[in-house]
């Protein structure tokens, strides 16, 4: 997590893709067991809701299992998941990671 | 430490074991209040399962712990937004952190906010969590593949299911009753066959479980628990469903007595509710109200409901249910029975503005306590205020007003063409009075006390343990309870500690402490000078 760039400064792409690896894996453990039939690799295109059968409620948990992992619990996931008070249903594992990238350093 | 065991019941009420027990249908209750002190214990201010379970787990007022619901309230520029509480937004420190660092060991089973878990030393299944995410949930975490070995383990049953609870709290179809009873039967024997393999495998100085299924029961059957609501000549069907509800409480029966025999005859056992049960027939729909009288504007989502529904369906964020530019009052969930203010964040913008917030908020209290149902009589017997009811460094986190109900019922936050419904049915609401009981060395037998307060718990425990009872807590142990001639002194000790965000450091305090107990330990045998 050490190469997460500030706010406003240019991505750097292996900052992401340390952040799709750490969400892989993070997605992949949340969800080895639920047998919601995703038969293939998560990714960063991977859809929480449409692929990985994620329900509202699941969607706090892995707010809980991100704020432990990077010791935060001040990041507005409010603004990523909620949309007109609904949680959002096209959710992907990139919007996740660079919600992740702009917020970490700030 | 002292070995004893806290024995959590939900919602449980002497009224409904009382009568069970002089029915012969709960035999060993029966022998044990000979055995035990009692009282009734009188809950929070709001009655409700995790502020009053939290008070039991900390020895701490609402005020001070900072739950007040299933959901923790932020304000986003004066906006009041809900989201699930967890373990994280306890502010205090719980009896089993402060037990861990005294060098004992706890069991913690199916306590709410527990979830995600802190570092103690011993075992913690937490309550209230679904079953997709128990497997994170519990610690140590490789006790998650034994609790799977357990013969007859389900991980569905034992966990919670939020939208068939919800469910149940409006009203089922009579066809969907026996099946929801049934569950609670099983999900307990869950919750006992893991207390079974703790108490073989790994037990400990404390250990803590509750049972909910009875709070879950009697808000969807009351009228067949409550022994003056019980029908009187009952059909076919309501017949079964008295049974069902009665070998719930012969099955819990049988676990208190495991437990009990299992704990032995040296062991202090408290037995406790959170809060009390009655009967409701009405339903308060207190945003209808605000709109109404134009403290608040519905969004375009709030569609009227003519039904029971008192929250809003599934996980979304209640707050959408408004027009924030024209909305300055709204409660948010049914469970803190709490009314929300928007404050204007700066001059100009929507909300009430500091210096009109006590002139608000007293012509809000009054307007409430004017509303009144068909039969002319007044809803909302009194309204809380924060400061008052909630003291403490988390008063700011608690609903700006808190409603309690003429009949202890409940309110809706969601849109209806009436402001107060009449139930289709009876329903089991709580009330402030649960119960407690103690037995042990040290304890009076078969005496009853006058009420006891739910932060007195905690002391309480520790007190049982053999600890000192940290000098910040609350509450007392009640020198009432106690069998002054054979029972140990209290010694008050320094004071809690504050709970560390993530885990990390939290091992680390308690690795610090738990080196700090060797220490006095290795001092006290002559090892280190």
């Amino acid at each position: 997590m050490e190469q997460i760039k500030a706010p406003g400064e240019p991505p750097s792409s292996l900052a992401r893709d340390d952040l799709v690896r750490d969400l892989t894996e993070i997605l992949e453990d949340l969800t080895s067991d639920w047998d919601t039939g995703f038969s293939g690799s998560i990714s960063a295109e991977t859809r929480l809701i449409a692929d990985l059968g994620f329900e509202s409620i699941d969607v706090v948990h892995l707010i809980v299992t991100l704020e432990e992992r990077f010791h935060r619990q001040d990041l507005p996931f409010q603004a990523l998941l909620m949309r007109d008070g609904r949680y959002v249903s096209d959710l992907r594992v990139a919007d996740l990671s660079r919600f992740l990238e702009q917020n970490l350093a700030a | 430490m002292h070995r004893t065991v806290l024995i959590g019941l939900d919602g449980v009420t002497f009224k409904v074991l009382d009568h069970l027990a002089g029915r012969g249908d709960m035999p060993f209750l029966a022998r044990f209040r000979k055995q035990a002190v009692r009282g009734a214990l009188l809950s929070t201010p709001n009655p409700f399962t995790p502020p009053a379970w939290t008070t039991i787990a900390t020895g701490r007022t609402p005020g001070e712990h900072g739950i007040f619901d299933f959901a923790r309230v932020t304000r986003v520029d004066g906006v009041p937004r809900s989201k699930l509480a967890t373990s994280r937004d306890v502010a205090v420190e719980t009896v089993w952190s402060l037990v861990s660092r005294s060098g004992g060991r706890v069991n913690v089973l199916n306590f709410p906010l527990t979830y995600p878990p802190r570092p103690m030393a011993g075992n913690l299944v937490p309550g209230f969590v679904r079953w997709r995410h128990l497997r994170h949930s519990v610690h140590p975490p490789e006790l998650y593949q034994t609790l799977c070995s357990l013969p007859g383990f389900d991980r569905k049953e034992l966990a919670m299911d939020w939208d068939l609870e919800r469910k149940a709290l409006k009203a089922l179809p009579r066809g969907e009753y026996e099946d929801w009873i049934r569950f609670h039967h099983r999900r307990e024997r869950q919750w006992m066959s893991i207390v079974r393999h703790l108490d073989e495998n790994d037990p400990a100085d404390l250990l803590a479980v509750m049972f909910d299924g009875a709070d879950k029961l009697q808000h969807l059957c009351w009228r067949f628990i409550d022994p003056d609501l019980v029908p009187a000549k009952p059909d076919p069907w309501e017949e079964r469903i008295v049974e069902l509800c009665r070998d719930y409480f012969r099955q819990l029966d049988r676990f208190l007595e495991e437990i009990v025999e299992r704990a032995g005859h040296e062991a202090r056992v408290v037995v406790v509710s959170d809060h009390g049960f009655g009967d409701t027939d009405q339903i308060l729909y207190v945003n209808a109200w605000l709109a109404r009288e134009g403290h608040l504007a519905w969004s375009g989502d709030a569609t009227v409901r003519d039904d029971d529904q008192l929250n809003v369906d599934g996980h979304a964020d209640p707050s959408s249910l408004f027009d924030w530019n024209r909305t300055t009052a709204c409660a948010l969930t049914a469970g803190s029975m709490g009314i929300y203010i928007r404050q204007a964040a700066r001059d100009g913008e929507p909300g009430v503005r500091p210096d009109a917030y006590a002139s608000y908020r007293d012509r809000l209290v009054h307007g409430l306590l004017g509303i009144t149902d068909r039969q002319g009589r007044a809803v909302v017997r009194s309204v809380l205020k924060r400061e008052e009811a909630f003291p403490g460094a988390c008063a700011d986190r608690a609903p700006d007003l808190t409603l309690v109900l003429r009949d202890g019922g409940t309110l809706s936050v969601v849109n209806s063409s009436e402001i107060v419904r009449a139930r289709a049915e009876v329903a089991g609401t709580h009330r402030p009075d649960g119960i407690f009981l103690a037995a042990g060395p040290g304890f009076r037998r078969g005496d009853s006390v006058g009420p006891l307060r739910i932060v007195d718990v905690a002391p309480t425990v520790v007190y049982s343990l053999g600890l000192p009872v940290p000098v910040d807590f609350e509450g007392r142990v009640p020198g009432e309870i106690l069998d002054r001639a054979a029972a140990p002194p209290v010694v008050v000790g320094g004071p809690t500690q504050e709970p560390v965000a993530f885990p990390e450091q939290a091992n680390e305090t308690l690795e610090a402490d738990e080196e700090a107990v060797i220490m006095r330990r290795l001092k006290a045998l002559g090892y280190v000078g």
